[in-house]
């Protein structure tokens, strides 16, 4: 217990890590908060510039940046009617109205404080479920982990996207762009054509900031011309009775976010318009009618949106899948730190668990501070117009692709990725699967080979392990049943159950 | 899942661009150790491609299905597609790329950063040449100085 708590209070102790953690949520708030900009872009082109840190320290900082970001969507959304981010979409439907009666202040103190309880409530879940879900995970073969990344693959890219074919066709997509380079089993050329920077492979880091940075840049530019309309902002410490009264509506929220962050696939935007609709649901008489200035309806949103932050981890760490985007490339991030997310993670590296889930207190805490201060010079700084920052994305995008292995065939990369994401994003696609994909992909095809080759390269014992043992069973039935419920068929089913 | 919407302009050419595409690299991936074994170093890349193949059919199909928006045609793609603004910066970002490797980071990013605020900011040279040197002095700062980061040098200047 002790150790866990030394382990726990690395980031609180050390003046460096505190600083990181601080610079990163304060960071973090501006880059949620800004149009243009995404937490997953960020953290992207973070990872590039902090590969060379110890672990702790890009741990700490990409933690500050993922809360504070998460958290950042909704000021804009609250002032300015633009939402910095896809999880603060619903904060904006009674934010925005809040704001036009004169109480932004009043709507960015609660929209704070409620963050920080479903942030906290999120880092509680993933320190008490982590470590039993890792116990069953640690049970896991070769066969279980190449379904647990399928599964990965197809959630990310079916619940968030417009179609379950774009989501798979971008899952597959990224695992062709993972395998290229010699086959580490058998060192075979795969999509090198000869080429000596091929050889080694697409540094995953490269298509991030080529599919989430220059490729959110480009579509960007259609949106330059969106003037903010500026709201006055008055006190922003809300009243403890305020909280108080509406703690139920934030806790329930928080365990929405956190249930939903949770699944792989899902993630903050899901989980704020969930927890909206289910306050809109359950609040039976709002002081003021949703969509026209309910605090219900802000404080859900925003509550759940930071939950999931805490559940995304869940899966991340213990079973090496991730939550969302951001975790995504967090995992990305612990890969180049030589750390492997996933059941053993927590035995072999208990130190690196309790880290994280210290680091997110203490950002969420961070939070509770920053959140309640400085919103002044916030309304200037977010009012950056998007013509100096799309160019500016770029320049970012080309320093953190050299900045991988100092060559600069990764910028082309980087720039080739980022024209076909923005096709990709014109035609409704998501880019997050690819990711995933070029993650994932080479993981799935080692655990592929293994569970091939135990099963003497027999296809039918190869399938019967798959309904045999159970783990596999399970995981296998819940491919089968995702699979299904994306059929009409299903779907025809439903609606005539719902009559 | 978000709702299908109508059917954007030049979607179903798109559609078969990535059915191409996904042909494509099937083939390729069975060029890497053909059908030879369940545990070659191809079977997951044709795999995948496999995948991409069929996904490329459900959406080329789903795509045909849907209601053509009134007034569709090429003109309405390549206004869709390709706006003057994205064609420019595109173009700019073409010549960023190739500048770097002979004028090195400092330069093509200045002259990039330059002429994008310059035509994007529509602001004059002055304002553009201004927030070009705070952005560049900033990168330089953060990431050369702070970060300790490598930054990319040309062969015409360091």
């Amino acid at each position: 217990m002790t150790e866990v708590l030394g382990f726990f209070a690395t980031s609180w102790l050390d003046p460096s890590l505190l600083i990181l953690t601080a610079l990163g949520t304060l960071a973090g708030i501006y880059v949620g908060a800004i149009p243009g900009l995404s937490v997953t872009m960020a953290v992207s082109i973070l990872i590039s510039f902090t590969f060379k840190w110890d672990v702790n320290s890009a741990l700490a900082l990409i933690a500050g940046v993922y809360v504070g970001g998460v958290y950042g969507g909704a000021r804009t959304a609250i002032l300015l009617n633009i939402p910095g981010a896809p999880s603060a979409i619903a904060t904006a439907i009674d934010g925005y109205p809040l704001a036009k009666k004169g109480l932004a202040g009043e709507a960015i103190g609660l929209s704070t404080v409620m963050s920080v309880i479903g942030g906290l409530i999120g880092v509680a879940a993933l320190a008490l479920a982590a470590p039993l879900i890792s116990d069953i995970a640690i049970r896991f073969t070769s066969r279980d982990y190449m379904l647990l990344g399928i599964i990965g693959i197809l959630l990310v890219g079916t619940l968030s996207g417009e179609s379950f074919a774009k989501g798979a066709f971008a899952g597959a997509l990224g695992v062709l762009i993972g395998m290229v380079g010699l086959d580490p089993m058998t060192a075979e050329a795969r999509f090198t054509y000869g080429s000596i920077n091929l050889m080694g492979g697409i540094p995953y880091v490269v298509a991030m900031i080529g599919f989430f940075g220059v490729a959110e840049a480009l579509i960007q530019l259609e949106r330059l011309d969106t003037r903010p309309v500026r709201q006055a902002v008055a006190r922003i410490v809300p009243a403890w009775g305020e909280v108080r009264r509406y703690l139920k509506v934030g806790l329930r929220a928080s365990g929405i976010g956190t249930l939903i962050g949770a699944l792989p696939g899902t993630g903050g935007d899901i989980a704020a318009l969930l927890a909206y609709d289910d306050a809109r649901r359950s609040t039976k008489t709002p002081e003021t009618p949703f969509g026209q200035g309910a605090k219900e309806g802000l404080i859900a949103p925003e509550a759940a949106n930071n939950a999931a932050v805490g559940g995304a981890f869940i899966p991340m760490l213990t079973l090496g899948i991730p939550g969302d985007a951001v975790t995504a490339i967090v995992i990305g991030a612990l890969f180049i730190h030589g750390l492997k997310p996933g059941p053993l993670l927590l035995t072999e590296t208990p130190h690196l668990f309790w880290f994280i889930v210290g680091n997110l207190t203490l950002a969420n805490l961070f939070l509770l501070v920053f959140g309640l201060t400085g919103i002044r010079v916030f309304t200037r700084i977010v009012e950056c117009p998007r013509a100096i920052l799309i160019p500016l994305i770029v320049v970012l995008s080309a320093v953190g692709a050299y900045a991988i292995q100092n060559n600069p065939v990764h910028i082309y990369w980087t720039l080739a990725f980022g024209v076909l994401g923005y096709f990709l994003k014109k035609y409704g696609f998501q880019v997050a699967p690819i990711i995933l994909g070029v993650i994932l992909g080479p993981m799935i095809d080692a655990n592929y080979r293994r569970a091939m080759i135990g099963a003497r390269e027999d296809v039918g014992q190869f399938l019967l392990d798959f309904v045999t043992h159970p783990i596999s069973c399970a995981l296998s039935f819940a491919l089968v049943v995702m699979l299904l419920a994306r059929t009409p068929a299903w779907r025809r089913l439903r609606r005539a159950r719902r009559g | 899942m978000t709702p299908s919407p109508g059917l954007r302009p030049g979607e179903i050419l798109f559609a078969l661009v990535l059915l191409g595409l996904a042909l494509f690299a099937f083939r390729e991936a069975h060029g890497i150790s053909g059908f030879s074994g369940l545990t070659t170093g191809g079977a997951m890349p044709m795999t995948a491609a496999a995948v991409m193949v069929v996904a490329a059919g459900f959406i080329l199909g789903d795509a045909v299905m849907r209601r053509r928006a009134p007034g569709a045609g090429p003109g309405a793609t390549l206004r869709f597609l390709f706006s003057p603004r994205l064609v420019v910066f595109a173009a700019l970002m073409a010549g960023y790329g190739a500048a770097i490797p002979w004028a090195g980071f400092l330069v093509a990013s200045t002259a990039f950063l330059f002429a994008a605020v310059l035509i994007l900011w529509r602001r004059g040279p002055l304002a553009a040449g201004a927030v070009t040197l705070a952005a560049i002095v900033a990168v330089w700062v953060i990431f050369r100085l702070v970060f300790q980061v490598v930054l990319p040098t040309g062969t015409l200047w360091p």
